[in-house]
């Protein structure tokens, strides 16, 4: 498949959305203790912009090349769509069930993937490879589940936040950050689907090892390889936390504090599959 | 001259055992309330009662009666004191004050806790109270609504109402960040005493699912369960019935701790690790401090409560100044708007009378004149009526500036008396 490369267009406009998306984030920060209706205006403001940025690059980039419509042809697609459906998943919670503190983790993660569309796109701007609809459903379960463990993980940061406030008796009244007990229910909650799509993307990605031989993109010795590896260990990670329900041994700040630390390896799975040569 | 008078008690002028007597319930209320509009019929009357306050707001279109003496008597009466007994604990205030008073009120900046917000809704139920009763009209109609209004902006325009206010309600808004629904959970409380039912008040609210009372004293237990529709549990069953609460609220007069770090780790093991908060308001305390460093759970002591309550009242000292600051804007816009009422019907009477006496002797002059055109007669009651409008400028609008300035009514009485306003309005002789 031909790879389509990032032209400095698309380039601006997904460093222009990065910027959007950072500058929201700083907004709602300072909302969290001003409570202003222009800040919080501005907040939303600067968050739509940077989603239609993000979704402007994506679409020209996509116009651009031949094969499928979806835009997960490459680095660059891959990246910058998690990102955008990540800044819209922010702006859905925050309309309906809004908890206060959640974009603050989970913004700086959005620009931390369109940093890294950025980057990937121009210097590895690699086409996935083929496998059919084993493969497309491996890539888009990896990567929702990503999204998922980033909510978690975010939701989790707040958590702890809130708890070592709550610990520490602090007289400020400091911002509304929702109760302890509602963001726990998210981080679940956002754990359990992200653990579900991460089973998925594990199984069709052990089919289309298997199916394609020695010829996989992991080597011969793909059981050992980092990404199996550290695939594995977040698995496990999120098989512990999901445990918790039946033995509640891995509750509340136990529970938040392991999600982001499956997140930080699922995230590092993610870099290190971009970075590793094919056949690693 | 005074047409807005207002009587009162409140928690600075009056202890509990004098507040309580002079207290209306909503029957007694209505009772009041109707008695004072068959002693004065012509008045309009609002009556303010809330567990801190008891004030009687009157617009008189007498401005003499009812006088103080006369609401001292009734207000006496229905709480059987003597009026020499009950005046020291009133106070009295007319026009600018009342407004100014109302305003403070419904801004909670005269409430024992600044910042609560029930007092506005008391104002407004007082005020639908006795509109709905054809006794507020004219007068008091716009003065509370503008008092509701004062309220409103001064509640959500400050950090008056931000933070929190009391132990009980310091413990309620940590229970809020860390339960998310309230309807699935159990308090337990250990002990009777007055601050720990005074956290149960405020906790009943949320709407818990279940509530347990523990008491070394079965009876006491009892009542208390009973009195908050809950169930008393026997206190050699402590161990279990911490298993199940979620809140806990002791307040024994223990001399040791009666829940130690090793006790509570079995209760925190049997409860799977579920978060709890302890609220903590015995002294000596009932919970050993070490207890506070399992995880998930969140104690909190009176001084940790208290040092909270202390914190928020010396940060809202700017909110206090800004609500005073909107308040008093409120005040002066009303006086002046309150007064340029009072002196429209004032002026319109000089000048007709003006008019009607220039006229008068013009009418005289013209008939010792003769024969004149109808145009030159035009042209005379042209002129006449100028020069008793030009006349009539100045002193009019001093006493329109002079009113809003000193707000003495010193200008209008002066006008009356000088211009004989206050007799009946026939046509003067000359």
């Amino acid at each position: 498949m031909p790879v389509q490369p990032l032209n400095a267009g698309q380039l601006a406009l997904i460093i222009a959305s990065a910027a959007f998306f950072l500058g929201g984030a700083a907004m709602s920060v300072m909302q969290g203790w001003l409570n202003r209706r222009p800040i919080r205006i501005a907040a939303k403001s600067m968050d739509y912009w940077a989603i239609c940025l993000a979704a402007a690059a994506v679409i020209w980039h996509c116009l651009g090349r031949s094969g499928s419509w979806l835009p997960l042809e490459d680095n660059f697609e891959t990246l910058a769509t998690l990102g955008i459906l990540l800044g819209l998943f922010v702006m859905y919670i925050q309309r309906t069930r809004p908890i206060p503190g959640l974009d603050w983790f989970l913004l700086p993660i959005v620009v931390l993937l369109l940093v890294s569309a950025a980057v990937f796109g121009t210097v590895r701007p690699n086409s996935r490879p083929a496998g059919g609809w084993w493969a497309w459903t491996h890539v888009l379960s990896s990567y929702g589940g990503a999204m998922a463990f980033a909510v978690a993980a975010s939701v989790g940061c707040v958590y702890l936040l809130l708890s070592a406030r709550l610990r520490d008796k602090r007289t400020m009244p400091g911002p509304n950050m929702g109760s302890l007990e509602r963001l726990e229910r998210v981080t679940q909650i956002s754990m359990r689907l992200g653990f579900a799509l991460l089973t998925l993307g594990m199984i069709t990605g052990l089919v289309i090892v298997l199916d394609t031989g020695p010829n996989n993109g992991l080597g011969p010795h793909w059981m050992t390889s980092p990404k199996v590896l550290l695939a594995t260990v977040v698995w496990v990670i999120y098989a512990l936390v999901l445990h918790t329900p039946i033995s509640s041994g891995v509750r509340g700040r136990r529970s938040a504090m392991l999600s982001i630390l499956g997140f930080v390896l699922m995230f590092g799975t993610l870099i290190a599959v971009q970075f590793m040569p094919r056949g690693q | 001259m005074e047409r807005l008078i207002l009587i009162g008690l409140n928690h600075n002028t009056a202890p509990l055992e004098v507040r309580e007597k002079v207290a209306f319930d909503a029957q007694r209320r209505e009772a009041e309330l109707t008695a004072l509009r068959e002693k004065f019929s012509e008045c309009e009357v609002v009556l303010l009662c809330t567990c801190n306050r008891t004030e009687i707001y009157l617009a008189r279109s007498d401005p003499t009666r009812p006088g103080k003496n006369e609401l001292t008597e009734f207000l006496a009466r229905s709480g059987e004191f003597t009026p020499a007994t009950l005046s020291g604990h009133l106070y009295f205030k007319t026009d600018r004050d009342v407004a100014a008073h109302l305003f403070n009120v419904a801004s909670s900046l005269d409430s024992m806790v600044l910042g609560e917000t029930q007092i506005l809704g008391q104002v407004r139920e007082a005020y639908e109270f006795s509109r709905s009763r054809d006794m507020a009209g004219r007068m008091l109609h716009p003065l509370f609504q503008r008092a509701i209004a004062v309220g409103k902006q001064v509640l959500s325009e400050t950090k008056l109402a931000e933070g929190r206010v009391s132990i009980a309600s310091v413990a309620v808004d940590y229970a809020r960040q860390i339960f998310d629904s309230f309807a699935d959970k159990t308090a337990l409380c250990i002990g009777a005493g007055k601050i720990s039912t005074l956290v149960l008040e405020h906790l009943r609210e949320l709407g818990l699912k279940k509530l347990l009372v523990c008491n070394r004293d079965p009876e006491k237990a009892k009542s208390l369960a009973v009195k908050y529709s809950g169930k008393a549990v026997e206190f050699e069953k402590l161990t279990e019935s911490l298993a199940t609460a979620d809140i806990v609220i002791t307040a024994t007069g223990s001399v040791k701790p009666i829940i130690s770090r090793a006790m509570f780790e079995k209760v925190m093991r049997r409860r799977k690790h579920k978060p709890v908060f302890l609220i903590d308001i015995a002294l000596p305390r009932d919970i050993a401090p070490d207890v506070g460093e399992l995880t998930n759970v969140y104690l909190y002591n009176l001084d940790d409560l208290q040092k909270v309550v202390l914190a928020t009242h010396s940060q809202r000292n700017g909110a206090v100044e800004a609500a005073n600051l909107i308040v008093a804007e409120h005040v002066g816009e009303f006086v002046a708007w309150h007064r340029a009422r009072e002196l429209g019907p004032m002026i319109d009477q000089l000048f007709r009378r003006s008019h009607a006496a220039a006229q008068e002797e013009l009418s005289r002059v013209i008939g010792r004149l003769g024969e004149i055109s109808a145009q030159q007669r035009e042209q005379l009651e042209d002129l006449t009526r100028r020069i008793v409008n030009k006349l009539l400028h100045d002193p009019v609008s001093m006493l329109r500036d002079g009113e809003g300035r000193h707000g003495s009514g010193q200008y209008r009485h002066a006008v009356t008396k000088l211009f004989k306003l206050d007799e009946d309005d026939e046509p003067t002789e000359s």
